[in-house]
């Protein structure tokens, strides 16, 4: 199992570097070179997660003395296998789809290095290591964006990529620095049988070292999965090539997800880091979906619907589901990166035939023509609010008896009904010639995604977390006091549920609107649309940093 | 005496207002030569001196080197002539000296290590400068752009020069930061947060440096000048792969 470890970061590292050193006697075969190259590794990849599964062990290569240490666990072959896949896919497709770029072979080595990187990411066993990976990635994802030289514009959000990355590397940075000298080693195994043993044994920066490391890697995981204020340069990195962006969004952008798993054993120790994951995640998803709606780019769009969807993941962790958030970064990859690589197709097809067939979830959502003659709206209402709460009970009954002692789960669970109410509410107004046939659709295809999404969240929980106590733990630093968490539920349910009397309300009301409402309306729409102006302070801040260095430097002599 | 000697190597392990002795100098020096002894000599007298001195780094002085390095990596973002830009880098990257002396044992030779590892990446972008200058007459960002499609090589190795000046992972100014973040994150916030900020200035500066010289639609000129030999290619290739090798070794003192 060791050597299959070894070969899993050799392969790519070696790709990379034969079509560098050989890239003008390689011409177009520097493709073929690596597709190969990704193939074997991904061979490797499902062989380690079977040997993984199978003889459940994990394997443990050192290189250097106290660092270099790479693991073959569960989170890291799982990690591996999802990294080597989608990197196949995006090179396959980068075959024909950057055939007429400049620097083909420059393109498959930067990508070559990009998959090497990401797999010593997952699977560093120390914090050197982890560090190392970690910068190196933020540094081949800024060459790959600016991989066409000559697009000023694509080079400058390589830029904000870079600077932005850079923040979450320090905090790693100052996080493994914390770590080495309160234990005086850089292996993670060692650290984290510390950290169990003899919790809150050392105290920095005024509080117990985990909490201190927990809120750096809060920090880390933050940049690099585009939480909220380091979120800006996600949505506009997409002058880079589309397969860049099917990988970045596929792939890179999970490594917030993957940290804090890795970290699990920190975070457990923590007390207030899992509820600012919660926060931060939640609120993250809320502004990410929000301006996901305002687009009119496509690609802009996905790129705001991964903030959303990364905002979802960590705040999976706050709630202590941690593996229901690496089937989530997964899941997300997958369908994320097939949405990247169809997006070229669909804006030529929309550029040649402009004309959208007449289909009837478009004439309701788009086009807001509902149907002449409603159902009985008790009848709704109560399959609306009743189904989704049955299905996600019983779904959760089936893997865990005692989920309701959980608030993590209760959360999953809240979120999970109002996802399905909300899809049942909007579709019984549809006009479709058998409505309860829709019904039952949507209630067939909720139920499937439901028990999908338990069973296998189950299944990942115990691959990655096969001590329940362990596991318990983990919900157990998520846990807020009943009072609050009850009130946040019912606050919550109350916005939710006032979004919904005023959605119902504005609709009926659609012509009669008043016009100071509508002027109110128009300035919060300005503000989405303009990314509640972010970019602009951001932009502005730096422009106003780069004129106090030119005036300093004036004023100084330039010395 | 001892404190006389730790003040002095303030001026060769610049500490502002001190550091301005020294940009004066090597801005005054137009030899590339005499100004590559300089990188060399400078930061290891100062780490002499200090040795020398034998006295501790008191707590202010580090606070004080560490504002001369945030100071002179927040004015090289507006740096545009490439050897004013290994000037000020130096002075910032050097100031961070101060931190990594702090450690309990460090001898000489730890020390002076530390410091070739952040002379060195500075001495080869001088030398590229001059290759530009060569070209171009002038060493200079946005004066001409896009020098990545005609110039590969040149550009390669100005990307990869510049990734070891700003102390990316496996570069021996990797190690040199890592040690000094050793010295001083765990005794104090604000030290690990300056010292995190002198950092991102140095990535920021360095990702600016690489946008005006190599970004951009080339003209005309540009295109017709000749990329650096693969001869000449190589013996930087080999230069930086042994400072790689050297960055991979010195990681290993930090276990």
């Amino acid at each position: 199992m060791e050597q299959l470890v070894i070969l899993l970061l050799v392969l790519p590292l070696l790709a990379g570097l034969v079509n560098h050193l050989f890239s003008k006697s390689l011409g177009y075969r520097s493709a073929t070179l690596s597709v190969y190259g990704a193939v074997i590794t991904f061979a490797v990849a499902v062989y380690l997660l079977l040997e993984v599964l199978v003889e459940e062990r994990s394997a443990t290569v050192q290189f250097g003395d106290g660092w270099g240490i790479v693991l073959g666990d569960p989170l890291s072959s799982l990690m591996a296998l999802l990294i080597t896949g989608i990197s196949l896919i995006v090179r396959i497709y980068s075959v024909k789809y950057m055939i007429e770029e400049e620097g083909y072979g420059r393109f498959f080595m930067l990508l070559d290095f990009m998959t090497a990187s990401l797999l010593l990411m997952v699977t560093a066993g120390d914090l050197i290591t982890l560090v190392i990976a970690w910068h190196l990635v933020g540094v081949v994802l800024y060459f790959l964006l600016g991989f066409d030289t000559r697009s000023a514009v694509a080079s400058r959000y390589a830029l904000w990529t870079l600077v932005t990355y850079r923040i979450g590397d320090l905090a790693l940075v100052v996080a493994a620095v914390l770590l080495y000298h309160a234990y005086g080693t850089w292996s993670l195994s060692e650290i984290f049988t510390h950290v169990t043993e003899n919790p809150g044994e050392h105290i920095y920066f005024g509080m117990a070292l985990e909490e201190a490391v927990g809120l750096l890697l809060a920090l880390a995981a933050f940049a690099r999965s585009a939480q909220l204020f380091l979120h800006t340069w996600l949505p506009y990195t997409m002058d880079g090539p589309s397969p860049v962006s099917a990988l970045m969004h596929a792939g890179i952008v999970n490594a917030g997800g993957f940290l804090i798993n890795r970290f699990a054993p920190i975070f457990v120790q923590t007390e207030s880091v899992m509820h600012l994951l919660f926060v931060m995640g939640l609120v993250t998803a809320i502004i990410g979906s929000v301006l996901m709606l305002t687009q009119n780019d496509i690609k802009k769009a996905l790129g705001y619907s991964t903030m959303g969807q990364m905002g979802f993941m960590i705040m999976e962790c706050g709630v202590g589901a941690f593996s229901l958030a690496i089937y989530h970064l997964i899941a997300h990859g997958l369908f994320k990166g097939t949405l990247f690589l169809g997006a070229g197709s669909v804006i030529n097809e929309a550029r040649q035939h402009d004309g959208v067939p007449k289909q009837d979830l478009y004439t309701f959502v788009v086009e807001r023509k509902s149907a002449k003659r409603n159902q009985p709206w008790l009848v709704m209402a109560g399959i609306t609010l009743a189904v989704p709460i049955i299905i996600l009970t019983m779904a959760h009954w089936l893997v865990a008896q005692d989920f309701f002692q959980k608030q993590g789960a209760i959360v999953l669970l809240f979120f999970g009904w109002i996802t399905g109410a909300q899809l049942l509410f909007n579709t019984y107004r549809m006009d479709v010639q058998n409505v309860w046939r829709l019904v039952g659709m949507i209630i067939f295809s909720f139920a499937l995604v439901i028990a999908g999404y338990v069973l296998i969240s189950h299944a990942f929980d115990l691959f990655l977390y096969p001590d329940p106590a362990f596991r318990a733990e983990i919900y157990t630093a998520a846990h807020i006091d009943v009072f609050w968490f009850d009130l946040l539920v019912i606050l919550t349910t109350a916005v939710i549920v006032a979004g919904w009397v005023l959605t119902y309300y504005s609709e009926q009301n659609r012509l009669k609107g008043e016009a100071h409402l509508n002027r109110l309306w128009l300035s919060f729409y300005a503000m989405v649309s303009r990314e509640f102006y972010m970019t602009d302070i951001y932009a502005w801040l730096t422009r106003a940093l780069l004129k106090v260095s030119a005036r300093l430097n004036v004023l100084l002599r330039w010395r | 005496m001892s404190g006389i000697l730790l003040l002095l190597a303030g001026l060769f392990l610049p500490l502002f207002p001190l550091s301005m002795v020294f940009n004066g100098l090597f801005g005054r020096m137009q030899n590339r030569t005499l100004r590559i002894a300089l990188l060399l000599i400078w930061p290891q007298i100062g780490v002499a001196l200090v040795v020398a001195s034998g006295m501790d780094v008191p707590g202010w002085m580090l606070v004080w080197a560490l504002l001369t390095a945030i100071f002179y990596g927040f004015r090289a973002l507006v740096l545009r002539e490439v050897s004013l830009w290994v000037s000020f880098i130096a002075t910032s990257v050097w100031a961070v000296m101060w931190l990594v002396m702090d450690s309990q044992g460090a001898g000489w030779y730890e020390l002076a290590k530390y410091a070739l590892g952040f002379s060195l990446p500075l001495i080869l972008l001088l030398l590229l400068s001059g290759e530009l200058e060569q070209r171009f007459g002038a060493a200079y960002t946005g004066l001409y752009n896009g020098l990545a499609q005609p110039l590969p090589r040149l550009s390669w190795l100005i990307v990869m020069v510049v990734l070891a000046v700003i102390a990316t992972p496996l570069f021996p100014a990797f190690s040199a930061v890592m040690a000094a973040m050793l010295n001083v994150a765990p005794d104090s916030f604000m030290m690990a947060l300056m010292l995190s900020i002198a950092w991102f200035m140095w990535g920021w500066a360095g990702a600016r440096l690489i946008q005006g010289l190599l970004i951009g639609k080339e003209t005309g000129a540009i295109a017709t000048q000749a990329d650096i030999s693969s001869g000449k290619a190589w013996i930087y290739a080999v230069v930086l792969v042994v400072m790689v090798l050297s960055g991979i070794y010195m990681i290993g003192g930090l276990a």
